[in-house]
């Protein structure tokens, strides 16, 4: 990132709960990967690094407890904070975002000379988030059908359950792919941001670069600056 | 011409010697009725002449083994005599040696004999005087005559074993069929605690796969083939590959002398007892594990609306590869293109 990052973006409450998400996911992706793959040299790697088969399923719950503990977090936070109401509230879709999105890929090809200009959260952090508010719901759902399959037993039959699992496997594996080419990629490795954009861990960005990605936002903390 | 002529004559000679050697024995021995009072019990002393003539050691005397028999009739009871007499390596007779009897020692069957406990020696399976090949329909250790033989001990088991599908195939003539020894081996023979146990947990599914992976055999007789391919892509297989053996092996539902087809009532895998088969570990399952299918892979057709979920999963998985990468592709264009320009 160039230029002096003096920009407050994310809060620490923000901030703190970025890092449980990518705690938990971390680790939950990884032992969920090595159960996935348990038939190749990769899984068979993984689940010696993890301390054996059931020492893998025991960190896949322990980080599962870690996910749903930030996902409440995350919850109250958007519903009895006034900050977490207004990210909340600026995390919505709206047309904006549409055109915003076409207009990015007439830009990249040429075809247009100004980028788009961005608000705090453009589509990108827009898709990003409504994915993973989604995804996480379903992996918690169904992780939870599986954990506790002896009581599910009760009322679920043996066709769901399959179904479950596989869901469960599927979705995972989505959300390991769109954390490394679009999350990881648009956030960190872009070429802007390359290597690491390190606001996710002090909050702070450039000036010139807030201008660049997030012209709009900018603009805003520049009027209440003055 | 002479010489070869002599050499027929000689062996001619020698053969028909053996039997009139052995007939001396015979003479008595070969009287069905022939028996001695031992301990107080009735012991039978006769030797079919027509069926040891017939079996693998029919050019051998009487007394090339029980060799302490000089004269006939002898007075004193023959020391008791053992095959590794003859069956050890190096011997002058040309007895085969293999590693039967190595094997022998380490089995259950050996250490309990070792032990003074009464087990099975060479000879209670494959009989003392009519020791035919195995590939001999007559033999006692050939596969039709296997639980037969078997079943002299373990005679509940032979019961269970021909109630169930492999015993009611080979009762039909079906020698593709697995017998005793096909899924506990013969000589080396272990209790399934033993890791070198076929039937150890962690060993059955290899046990099992070994015909149930066959799709020559499976096909011939209308057995579905993928089911121990599903099974160990399932939960339970993997974790059964990882060594955690409380997890459900072929043997934990489908039972093991008298398995039966789900189609029948008494099965454990029947659709009304799968609750109480399940249930041996998973304590509260209900009829619903009946609505479903077992061993299906998911990829397959057969598998209904899992099949279908997994491939919708599968395609939109490739398209949101493809979209990503189709992105990234553009940012990076769009950054070459400008820096170009300027």
């Amino acid at each position: 990132m160039k230029g002096n990052r003096n920009i407050l973006r994310f809060s620490l409450n923000w901030r703190i709960q970025h890092f449980l998400l990518m705690i938990s996911v971390f680790f939950l992706i990884i032992s969920g990967i090595a159960l996935k793959f348990s038939d190749s040299w990769f899984g068979k790697f993984l689940i010696f690094l993890e301390g054996g088969f059931e020492a893998r399923g025991a960190l896949h719950r322990l980080s599962a407890i870690l996910l749903i503990i930030t996902a409440l977090y995350h919850l109250i936070y958007i519903i009895f904070t006034k900050e977490g109401r207004k990210e909340f509230k600026s995390l919505i879709f709206e047309k904006k975002d549409f055109s915003d999105y076409f207009s990015l890929i007439l830009y990249n090809l040429g075809k247009r000379n100004e980028k788009p200009k961005i608000k705090r959260y453009g589509f990108r952090e827009k898709l990003q988030y409504w994915i993973f508010f989604i995804f996480v719901l379903l992996m918690i759902a169904t992780g939870i059908v599986m954990w506790w399959h002896n009581y599910f037993f009760i009322f679920i039959p043996k066709w769901l359950f399959d179904l479950i699992y596989g869901v469960h496997g599927w979705t995972g594996t989505l959300i390991l792919i769109f954390i490394i080419l679009w999350h990881l990629y648009e956030i960190h490795l872009t070429p802007s941001n390359f290597p690491i954009n390190m606001s996710f861990w002090d909050g702070y960005v450039s000036e010139e670069w807030l201008k660049e990605e997030h012209f709009l936002e900018y603009e805003e903390i520049k009027k209440e600056g003055k | 011409m002479k010489k070869t002529l002599l050499f027929f004559l000689i062996l001619n000679l020698y053969s028909q010697d053996i039997v009139s050697r052995n007939r001396r024995c015979f003479l008595c021995h070969g009287k069905e009725d022939y028996k001695i009072i031992e301990d107080g019990k009735e012991k039978s002393l006769y030797v079919s002449p027509g069926e040891y003539y017939q079996s693998v050691h029919k050019d051998f005397l009487c007394t090339a083994c029980h060799y302490d028999v000089t004269t006939i009739p002898h007075l004193r009871k023959p020391k008791k005599i053992h095959c590794l007499q003859c069956h050890y390596a190096g011997n002058v007779v040309g007895a085969p040696v293999k590693e039967m009897p190595e094997k022998y020692k380490e089995s259950i069957h050996g250490r309990a004999k070792e032990k003074g406990k009464e087990a099975p020696d060479c000879i209670d399976c494959h009989t003392t005087h009519y020791v035919r090949n195995p590939s001999d329909s007559l033999s006692t250790i050939n596969k039709r005559n296997v639980p037969k033989t078997c079943g002299k001990c373990h005679s509940l088991v032979k019961e269970e074993y021909f109630k169930g599908v492999h015993g009611k195939a080979l009762l039909k003539k079906i020698y593709e069929t697995a017998v005793c020894n096909d899924c506990h081996k013969e000589h080396d023979i272990f209790p399934p605690e033993d890791p070198r146990s076929t039937l150890n947990p962690k060993n059955v599914v290899a046990t099992c796969e070994k015909c149930h992976s066959d799709i020559t055999i499976m096909k011939k007789y209308g057995v579905p083939i993928k089911q121990v391919e599903a099974f160990k892509e399932s939960f339970h297989g993997i974790a059964l590959e990882y060594g955690i053996v409380k997890s459900a092996n072929c043997v934990s539902c489908h039972g093991s002398h008298e398995i039966l087809p789900s189609k029948d009532p008494n099965s454990p895998i029947h659709p009304k007892n799968l609750a109480n088969t399940c249930g041996k570990c998973h304590p509260r399952a209900s009829e619903n594990v009946a609505k479903g299918k077992y061993h299906v892979i998911p990829y397959e057709k057969e598998a209904g609306v899992v099949y279908y979920v997994y491939n919708f999963f599968k395609w939109f998985t490739f398209l949101v590869i493809f979209g990503l990468i189709v992105h990234i592709i553009l940012d990076l264009t769009g950054r070459g293109l400008r820096k170009f320009k300027k």
